[in-house]
């Protein structure tokens, strides 16, 4: 366990930020900590960085608990969503800055920063200034900045969420190559589920202060432990027990024991089987093109579904068809939502 | 791949053990010297001349001042006169004002730059300036009674109303054309498209934004025009203001607990004023961040009018200064009008000495000052929160005290032997630091626009590099708040230099100021020398003005910002 954050605790006044949270970074991890706005997941990491201070909980690297110790003395590298470039400085005085206070001798830090940005393939732009620069260009001297310190912990605070898509997408690759090649065990926080999938080894699910699930993405995505996961981690179809009982009982036979309100069945929309059939129990309300594959809108004995193909135009809306699910694609997950199983 | 070429930097060990912290100690003294100026400076002196209000002939303390000074009719006349003249600026300046912001503002028409230039001109000069120019317009010599025989009488109520309006529209103008700038493009275009009509428009759209502009900048007026001393002084004649009285009271009488007692009431409709113009100010809103900027197109039935009026205030603002400027090279007023440099060769009132001494205190006024707002402002971005509030009151509290209260506090204060303080009394410091404090509050809310828009991101990376409160004050929040602490430094070298209300009492026979060397001159009868000395003032400023935009001009050059984003 390389970073641990044991039991924080924050209040902003009556609203609780962070309750008892306990997470951990292995060496050389990518962690993503994802969750809906107001989770806590941004509380999360200012903690970690040392910006904002926790009423109970330590933070420890290595063994050597860090919660006295002001964000400047921790050595972590930090980016923000909004790019935060010193704007008096240029690019080459930005990425230089942490070693320039560091005492580093001028022309080692001319050379790392040369090494930088050749890394970040913008060997071309030391002397401009942040205004005169791209969002894109902005966020990847941000990175260098935060790397240039070798610092011992990355943190990222959802660093893509103010950038084009197709910006975006590059960026996320070549964080995740950067991070891979120089082996920095790294925090990001995001809301993207999508970014969080792409990019860790390891997500932490959070909601209201607390961690929901941790794993790597495969796990929270195809064994969702809860109803929030399920919901939060791209789309699923929820449905009741007692619906299941009476539609499909097959599918009982994975769900764990409990009351009927404990548990609710996830099957993704990319596991329902279609099969056209005149006579079948099921009705296509809506199609939406999604480019690569469609997305249809049921009606069915099971309530409204929402299934994927990659079928060729099989369907048309008015089109009735009969359904198929495979026992291990229904998950059970805790319904946390309705308080009876959490 | 790059491995580490550094050796990683080493955060200290034990982080359990309380240890010195150097940034909380940095925050501390940032927060102490302004904390301390303010109560030596600012709080200490007014506690003084509130105590010598109160302290009677015989010593004792009690209110027989304030019963002698509300028996009097003198007093009462003053009183009624200042607040009639206020008002009555008040009306005016506004009036003026309004049409001046929106037809820069809200019309299309051609040199509005030459308007905007024009209409500062009253701020670069001391205020009496504006009655110097007026009787030389329009006095028993002036050049109207010359060409077309129309005498008039210009010192008393009329010619101290013009010259008042005229030395508060710049004010009025910059606070007006405030609010109306804050309304988006995006709504007028709403309007338009939902068919409102242009008159609907102003009055919906216009109006509404302009309401709180219009309440600050009418209260703005009104605490300049009952403050203000350099007009009454010289076009005031039988006038009198609360600000003469004063005056009156100390430097005639040698009554200062007279003169405190009526400073505290001239205090009172100051602060009062002030107050809600605080309140008028916090309720206008910001603009949203992704306002686009209005930007009218030509309608003549609008714009010819309104650049009808604005040329012609425009004409009433430049020929008052115009006048004084070409007065100042007549050889003798109204009688030989050749034009000669005689009058530059000033030797009376100690020549051009107290120009050259003006200059550098107000110099120095405006680095020290500059120093300490920003000090403070950093201070209290690390202050407890229980500090924040109670500091920013007290830092914006001097700008409701009028300039000739401070000063009066000043030598109540500096010239008694009681405190150390004494060491001060008659040296130029002392003058640079009644002026700092004087336009303290203006400085510091200045500091602090430019402070709220720091993003607290760029501190904390700077942090998490490393850094520690001194380097990031030095190396992030400086050079981000550069533009305004050059605006604070000329502004407050500006008006150090014209300033008089606050300096008139702690000039000696062996220091004195331009300002109150232009009075002197003028009260000896040398209008014309009067007008040099102005001249010459205004000179230094004007330089002052232009060194600001091309400093400005080359940092906003400098960092790209002026052409991206």
């Amino acid at each position: 366990m390389y970073l641990s954050v044991e039991n924080a605790t924050k209040t902003f006044g009556k609203f609780t930020a962070l309750d008892d949270v306990s997470i951990s970074i292995e060496k050389g991890e990518f962690v993503c900590l994802l969750g809906p706005s107001g989770c806590g997941k941004t509380t999360l990491l200012r903690i970690i960085a040392g910006l904002t201070e926790t009423d109970a909980g330590t933070v420890s690297v290595e063994g050597e608990t860090l919660s006295n110790l002001p964000a400047r003395k921790r050595g972590f590298g930090i980016v923000f969503q909004s790019y935060s470039l010193f704007p008096n400085m240029t690019v080459a005085e930005n990425i230089g800055y942490g070693l320039k206070i560091r005492g580093a001798p001028g022309d080692r830090i001319a050379a790392r920063v040369r090494e930088l940005l050749d890394l970040i393939k913008m060997p071309t732009l030391a002397d401009k200034f942040p205004a005169q620069l791209s969002g894109g260009q902005q966020q990847r001297i941000a990175l260098a900045r935060a790397i240039a310190v070798d610092p011992r912990v990355l943190l990222l605070d959802e660093p893509l969420s103010a950038l084009d898509a197709k910006v975006r997408a590059d960026l996320r690759g070549e964080i995740r190559h950067l991070q891979r090649s120089l082996g920095i065990p790294t925090l990001m926080v995001t809301h993207d589920q999508e970014e969080a999938l792409a990019l860790a080894d390891k997500i932490i699910c959070m909601n209201h202060g607390t961690v929901v699930q941790a794993g790597p993405p495969e796990d929270l995505y195809h064994r969702p432990a809860t109803r929030f996961v399920a919901d939060f981690m791209g789309t699923s179809n929820l449905i009741e027990t007692d619906v299941i009982r009476r539609v499909q009982p097959r599918l009982l036979q994975t769900r764990p024991n409990g009351a009927d309100a404990e548990y609710i069945a996830c099957i993704r929309p990319e596991h329902i089987d279609l099969t056209p059939d005149a006579e079948g129990p099921a009705t296509v309300r809506d199609i939406s093109f999604l480019g690569n594959l469609k997305r249809l809108d049921l009606d069915s004995p099971l309530g409204p579904l929402q299934v994927e193909t990659h079928g060729v135009d099989m369907f048309s809306p008015g089109d009735r068809l009969s359904l198929a699910i495979a026992p291990d694609h229904c998950v059970w997950v805790r319904d946390d939502l309705t308080g009876a199983g959490a | 791949m790059t491995q580490a070429t550094l050796p990683r930097p080493i955060p200290s060990r034990g982080a359990k053990s309380a240890r010195f912290d150097g940034d909380k100690a940095l925050a501390l003294i940032c927060v102490g010297v302004p904390l301390l100026g303010l109560v030596l400076f600012f709080l200490y002196p007014m506690a003084i001349v509130f105590l010598r209000s109160i302290t009677t002939a015989d010593g004792a303390y009690g209110l027989s001042n304030y019963a002698e000074v509300l028996g009097s009719s003198g007093f009462w006349r003053a009183t009624r006169h200042s607040m009639v003249m206020g008002g009555a600026t008040t009306l005016l300046s506004v009036t003026l004002g309004f049409i001046i912001a929106h037809g820069l503002y809200r019309c299309a028409f051609r040199g509005k730059r030459l308007i905007r230039a024009v209409i500062i001109l009253p701020l670069l000069a001391p205020s009496l300036v504006q009655a110097l120019g007026l009787i030389f317009l329009l006095g028993r010599n002036g050049l109207v009674n010359q060409i077309f025989g129309i005498e008039m009488e210009i010192y008393g109520f009329w010619g101290l109303l013009i010259a008042n309006t005229l030395y508060a529209l710049p004010q009025a103008v910059m606070i007006i054309g405030a609010a109306l700038v804050l309304l988006d493009a995006r709504t007028y275009e709403a309007a338009e498209v939902m068919g409102a009509s242009p008159l609907l428009q102003f009055r919906d759209l216009t109006l509404p934004a302009a309401r709180f502009g219009i309440l600050n900048a009418a209260f703005v007026v009104f605490i300049i025009t009952i403050t203000d001393f350099g007009n009454a002084a010289v076009i005031g004649g039988d006038y009198s203001v609360l600000a003469t009285e004063i005056y009156a009271q100390v430097i005639g009488q040698r009554n200062f607990n007279m003169g405190a007692v009526v400073g505290i009431m001239l205090l009172l409709p100051t602060v009062a004023a002030y107050a809600i113009e605080r309140r008028a100010m916090r309720l206008q809103g910001r603009q949203p961040a992704n306002a686009q900027r209005f930007v009218p197109s030509f309608a003549p039935l609008r714009d010819l009018p309104m650049a009808g009026l604005s040329l012609l205030i425009c004409l009433a603002v430049l020929s008052v200064i115009a006048i004084v400027f070409y007065a100042s090279f007549v050889r003798l007023w109204p009688y030989n009008m050749s034009l000669t440099l005689k009058h530059y060769n000033i030797t009376l009132a100690g020549g051009y000495s107290s120009l050259w001494v003006t200059t550098w205190i107000s110099l120095a006024a405006a680095a020290g000052g500059t120093f300490l707002v920003f000090l403070l402002a950093v201070g209290l971005r690390r202050a407890p929160a229980i500090l924040v509030q109670p500091l920013q009151v007290l830092a914006a509290m001097p700008a409701a005290v009028p300039g000739m209260v401070l000063g009066l506090a000043y030598i109540l204060t500096f010239n008694s032997t009681a405190t150390p303080l004494y060491l001060l009394y008659g040296t130029a410091a002392l003058i640079g630091i009644v002026n700092f404090y004087h336009y303290h509050t203006q400085a510091f809310l200045t500091v602090m626009t430019g402070f709220r828009q720091l993003p607290e991101a760029l501190e904390e990376a700077a942090s998490s590099l490393g850094a520690g409160l001194g380097r990031v004050a030095v190396n992030i929040i400086a050079p981000f708040v550069a533009p305004m602490l050059i605006s604070v430094f000329f502004f407050l070298f500006m008006r150090s230099m014209v300033t008089l209300s606050a300096v008139v009492f702690l000039t000696t026979p062996d220091l004195s100021v331009a300002a109150v060397t232009i009075m002197r001159l003028d009260d000896a009868g040398l209008t014309s020398q009067a007008a040099a000395f102005s001249c010459a003032v205004m000179a230094v400023v004007v330089a002052a003005l232009f060194g600001m935009k091309a400093v400005l001009a080359y940092l906003g050059h400098r960092t790209g910002s002026g052409s991206v984003g």
